[in-house]
C-alpha cells in the first residue's frame, strides 16, 4: 500500500489521539509544572512543586503504596500463575478447554462488579468475611481486599500468557536437553524458562500497569489507608478542587507508568516473531501426584477467579428473592441508566471500531511500504511509532485522561461528544491491538495475489483482508464493548446527572446508607455483568472456529 | 512481449538489481535461477507491479506499464505458498479474478467449475482449501491464475513446497497448460532441473545482473 494511503489511514486516529490524549496530557504537564502550590509553588530556594510531593508524608505513602500493591500483585500472580499455566499447557484433561475459555471471564467483568464480588466474598457481610469478622478478623482497612481484587483480574492474564508461552517451547529442544542428561526440572530451568521468561515479563508489565493505575478496585476496596494515587487524584479534583496537587500526582503517575510501558513495548517487540515450533505434546495425568497438580491448579483458579463471581451471584440472588433488590429493576432511574449504558456503549463501539481499523491498517501499510524498500527506515520507524501509539491509551490512566480533559476543555465537560470520545479512546486500543496481531500473521501474499488477480486496494481489503482478520476484529470489538460497558472513572469525571450509567448508579447506591441500597447495588452489578457477557458473546461469536488463515498455515 | 528495461533496485541501502534487462516473447517461458536473496523474486514482483523499481521501466507490447497498478496489468503471479484464500472454497478461489473483472458471481462460478473439471479437480469444487493435498492446492492456484486469461504468468518457485515425485508430475502438466495458453511466462526457481524442464531460455541472477545460462 502506498505511503500516502498509510498516512491518510493514520490521520483519523492521529487527530483523535492528539485532541483527546496528547493535548490533555500536555495541559496536565502545564498544570503540574506551573504555579500554584503543593508546598508553596515555585519559590526560589524551595523545591520545585513536582518534587515537593516526596516531602508530603501522606502523598508519598499514596505513591509508595500504589507501587507496592502493584509489585506484590505481580509476585503473587507469578507464583500462583506459572504452576497453573504449566499444568494447563502440559496436561490433557476433560475440562481443560473449558477452563481455558473461562480464563477470559475476568477480562470481560467490569471493575465495579469485580469489586462487589470481592466484597460479597470477603466483605463484612460476605460469605467468608462475615464468619471471619465474627471470629475477630476483620479484613476491612487491610490491604488484602485490594490485593485479592487485583489477583482476580490479573491471575488469568498471567496464566494465559504462561500457557501461550509454554506452547511456544520447542519440543525437540527439550528432548535434546533430556538426552543430554537434564532431569525434567533442569530441562525446565535451562530450556523452558529462558524461552517463556520474556512472555511472562511482558504479562507482568501489563499486570503492573493495570494495578498501578487502577481506579475502580482501589476506590471500593482500598478504604482510607490503602487507596491508590488514582483515587487520590479523583478525591483531590472532585471533593477538594485541588487541581494543582492533582496535576502533580498525575504527572508522577504518567512518568512511572510510561517507564513500565516502555519496558512492555520493548518486550513485545522481542516477542513479535516467535517463529514456528513443534510444541510439546500434552499428556494425560498419570498417578496421584499429577492428578493432584491438576486439581490444585483448578482449585487456585476457582478460589481466585471464580469465587467472587459465584459470591456476587449468590448474594444478588438472596437480595433479589429475600431482600429488597428486585424493586430496583423497575425503577425509572435504573431503566434510564440501562438505556444510557447501552447507547453510550454502542456509540463508543462504533467509533472505536473505525479508529482501531484505521490504526491497524495504517501500521500494516507503513510496514508494507518499509519492507518494499528493504530497510525502509522512515516507514519502519513510522510503523514502530504508530504501533506503540496504539498502547498510549493503556499507559495513560482513565483518571489522568478524564482529569486532563476536564482541565483542557472546561466548557465541554458536559458534552456527550467528549464523553463518547473518551469512552472510544479507552476502548479502541483493544480493536487496534487485536487487528495488528492478526494482520502481522497474515501472509502478504494473500493481498498480493488478490491484487494481481485484478482487485483494487479497497476490494482487497473487503474481499480478502477483512474476512481473514474478521475473527480478530470481532474479538477486539468484544473487548472494546466490555470496556465501554464497564467504564467508570471517565464517567465519574465527565458525566452529567441525567447520563448516569449502570456503573455510576451502582457506585451511587453503594454510597447511600442501608441494606436496601447494598441489595440494589448487588442486583445491578449482576445485570451489568450479564450485559457485559452477553455483549462479549454476541460480538465475538463462536469461540471454537479457528482463524482460517491459521488453518492453512498449520497444514 | 513482456520487457524489463534497465531495472535498478536497492535493498537495505545496497544494490540488489543493477541495470537488469529482460525480454520474454508471448508463448515463451524463461527461467531465472539464483541463490536466496539474489533478487530474482524481487524482479518478479517488479514485473507484477507489487514493487516499484528505483529506476528502469517495465513494458508490455510496447506500452510502458511501470506506473500501472498490479490489478490493471492483467498478469497472474503464482506464489511459493500458493496464497489461496482460506476463507473461500475452491470454486470461489478460482472465480476470484473473474468477479474482479465484473463477471457475475453465478457466471464466474460456472466458469470456475468448468476450469476445475479440466484440471481434474471437479470433485473438490466445494472443498475448503486446507482439506486439499499440496498438489491439489497447486493445481487450484494455477487454475485461478489462468482463468482470467492473463497476458503474462509469473511463477515464484511454484513447486518448492511439494515433494520430488509430485514436483516432476506437475512440471510437465504446467508446461503443457502454459504452452496451451500461449502467454509470456517467467519462472523463478533455484532448481536447475526444474528450469530445464520448463523453460527454453534461462538466466542466472548474480551480483545484481543477469547471466545467460542457456
Amino acid at each position: 500500500m502506498p505511503r500516502l494511503t498509510a498516512r491518510s489511514l493514520a490521520l483519523l486516529p492521529l487527530a483523535f489521539l492528539a485532541v483527546l490524549l496528547a493535548a490533555p496530557v500536555l495541559r496536565l504537564l502545564a498544570e503540574g509544572f506551573g504555579a500554584g502550590d503543593l508546598a508553596g509553588g515555585v519559590v526560589p530556594g524551595e523545591p520545585l512543586r513536582w518534587l515537593a510531593l516526596w516531602q508530603d508524608d501522606y502523598l508519598r505513602w499514596r505513591v509508595v503504596w500504589s507501587f507496592l500493591q502493584a509489585a506484590i500483585t505481580c509476585v503473587l500472580a507469578l507464583l500462583l500463575g506459572l504452576p497453573v499455566a504449566w499444568v494447563l499447557a502440559r496436561r490433557e484433561f476433560a475440562t481443560r478447554a473449558l477452563v481455558l475459555r473461562l480464563l477470559m471471564l475476568p477480562f470481560v467483568v467490569p471493575t465495579l462488579v469485580a469489586a462487589l464480588g470481592v466484597l460479597a466474598l470477603w466483605g463484612p457481610r460476605g460469605w467468608l468475611g462475615a464468619p471471619l469478622a465474627e471470629a475477630g478478623f476483620s479484613l476491612e482497612e487491610t490491604p488484602w481486599l485490594l490485593l485479592y481484587g487485583n489477583l482476580f483480574f490479573n491471575l488469568c492474564l498471567v496464566v494465559r500468557a504462561g500457557v501461550d508461552a509454554l506452547e511456544q517451547v520447542s519440543a525437540p529442544r527439550v528432548a535434546a536437553a533430556r538426552t543430554l542428561g537434564a532431569t525434567p526440572w533442569r530441562a525446565f530451568w535451562r530450556v523452558e524458562w529462558p524461552a517463556i521468561a520474556p512472555w511472562l515479563a511482558s504479562a507482568l508489565c501489563l499486570v503492573f500497569l493495570y494495578c498501578f493505575s487502577g481506579f475502580g478496585l482501589a476506590l471500593i476496596l482500598g478504604g482510607q489507608r490503602y487507596a491508590t494515587v488514582e483515587v487520590e487524584i479523583y478525591t483531590l479534583v472532585a471533593y477538594e478542587l485541588a487541581l494543582g496537587p492533582a496535576g502533580v500526582l498525575a504527572l508522577w503517575m504518567l512518568g512511572l507508568t510510561g517507564s513500565v510501558a516502555l519496558g512492555y513495548a520493548w518486550l513485545e517487540k522481542r516477542l513479535a516473531a516467535p517463529g514456528r515450533v513443534t510444541p510439546m505434546a500434552r499428556t494425560r495425568p498419570r498417578g496421584a501426584a499429577q492428578w493432584l497438580a491438576v486439581w490444585a491448579a483448578v482449585a487456585v483458579l476457582l478460589l481466585v477467579c471464580a469465587a467472587p463471581l459465584i459470591a456476587i451471584l449468590g448474594q444478588a440472588a438472596r437480595a433479589f428473592w429475600q431482600g429488597q433488590g428486585a424493586a430496583v429493576l423497575g425503577e425509572p432511574e435504573t431503566l434510564a441508566a440501562l438505556w444510557n449504558t447501552l447507547r453510550f456503549t454502542a456509540m463508543a463501539l462504533l467509533l472505536a471500531t473505525g479508529l482501531g481499523l484505521s490504526h491497524a491498517l495504517a501500521v500494516r501499510a507503513f510496514d508494507s511500504a518499509g519492507s518494499a524498500r528493504g530497510s525502509g527506515v522512515a516507514d519502519g520507524a513510522w510503523a514502530l511509532l504508530w504501533r506503540a501509539a496504539a498502547y498510549l491509551p493503556f499507559v495513560v490512566s482513565p483518571v489522568t485522561v478524564a482529569f486532563g480533559l476536564l482541565l483542557l476543555y472546561p466548557g465541554w465537560t458536559a458534552s456527550l461528544a467528549l464523553l463518547i470520545g473518551a469512552y472510544a479512546l479507552l476502548a479502541y486500543p483493544f480493536v487496534a491491538k487485536s487487528l495488528m496481531a492478526a494482520l502481522d500473521n497474515l501472509p502478504a501474499s494473500y493481498a498480493q495475489a488478490a491484487a494481481t488477480l485484478g482487485a483494487r486496494p479497497w476490494r482487497v481489503l473487503w474481499r480478502v483482508t477483512l474476512p481473514l482478520v474478521g475473527k480478530a476484529l470481532r474479538r477486539g470489538m468484544a473487548f472494546a464493548a466490555a470496556t465501554a460497558l464497564g467504564e467508570f472513572a471517565v464517567t465519574l469525571f465527565l458525566s452529567r446527572p441525567e447520563w448516569t450509567t449502570l456503573t455510576t448508579l451502582i457506585y451511587q447506591r453503594l454510597g447511600r446508607p442501608g441494606g436496601a441500597n447494598l441489595d440494589a447495588a448487588l442486583v445491578l452489578a449482576c445485570v451489568l455483568m450479564a450485559l457485559a457477557l452477553l455483549a462479549f458473546t454476541l460480538i465475538e461469536g463462536p469461540g471454537d472456529d479457528a482463524d482460517p488463515a491459521t488453518k492453512v498455515r498449520s497444514m | 512481449m513482456l520487457e524489463m528495461r534497465d531495472i535498478h533496485k536497492q535493498w537495505d541501502h545496497r544494490p540488489l538489481l543493477a541495470g537488469v534487462s529482460l525480454r520474454v516473447p508471448a508463448g515463451e517461458t524463461v527461467a531465472l535461477l539464483g541463490a536466496s536473496g539474489s533478487g530474482k523474486s524481487t524482479l518478479l514482483k517488479i514485473a507484477a507491479g507489487l514493487e516499484a523499481p528505483d529506476a528502469g521501466s517495465v513494458w508490455f507490447d510496447g506500452v510502458d506499464i511501470t506506473a500501472l497498478a498490479p490489478e490493471r496489468r492483467g498478469f497472474a503471479l503464482m506464489f511459493q505458498d500458493f496464497a489461496l484464500f482460506p476463507h473461500l472454497n475452491v470454486t470461489d478461489n478460482v472465480a476470484f479474478g473473474l468477479v474482479e473483472q465484473r463477471v457475475s458471481k453465478a457466471q464466474a462460478r460456472e466458469r470456475a467449475l468448468a476450469m476445475l473439471l479440466r484440471f481434474g479437480l471437479g470433485a473438490h469444487a466445494d472443498a475448503r482449501i486446507w482439506t486439499l493435498s499440496g498438489g491439489e492446492q497447486q493445481r487450484v492456484a494455477l487454475a485461478r491464475a489462468l482463468i482470467t486469461q492473463p497476458r503474462a504468468l509469473l511463477l515464484d518457485e511454484p513447486f518448492s513446497a511439494l515433494d520430488t515425485t509430485l514436483r516432476e508430475q506437475l512440471r510437465s502438466e504446467f508446461r503443457e497448460r502454459i504452452l496451451e495458453a500461449g502467454m509470456a511466462a517467467i519462472l523463478v526457481t533455484h532448481d536447475e532441473v526444474e528450469a530445464r524442464a520448463m523453460a527454453r531460455r534461462a538466466w542466472g541472477v548474480r551480483n545484481g545482473g543477469l547471466v545467460p545460462l542457456w
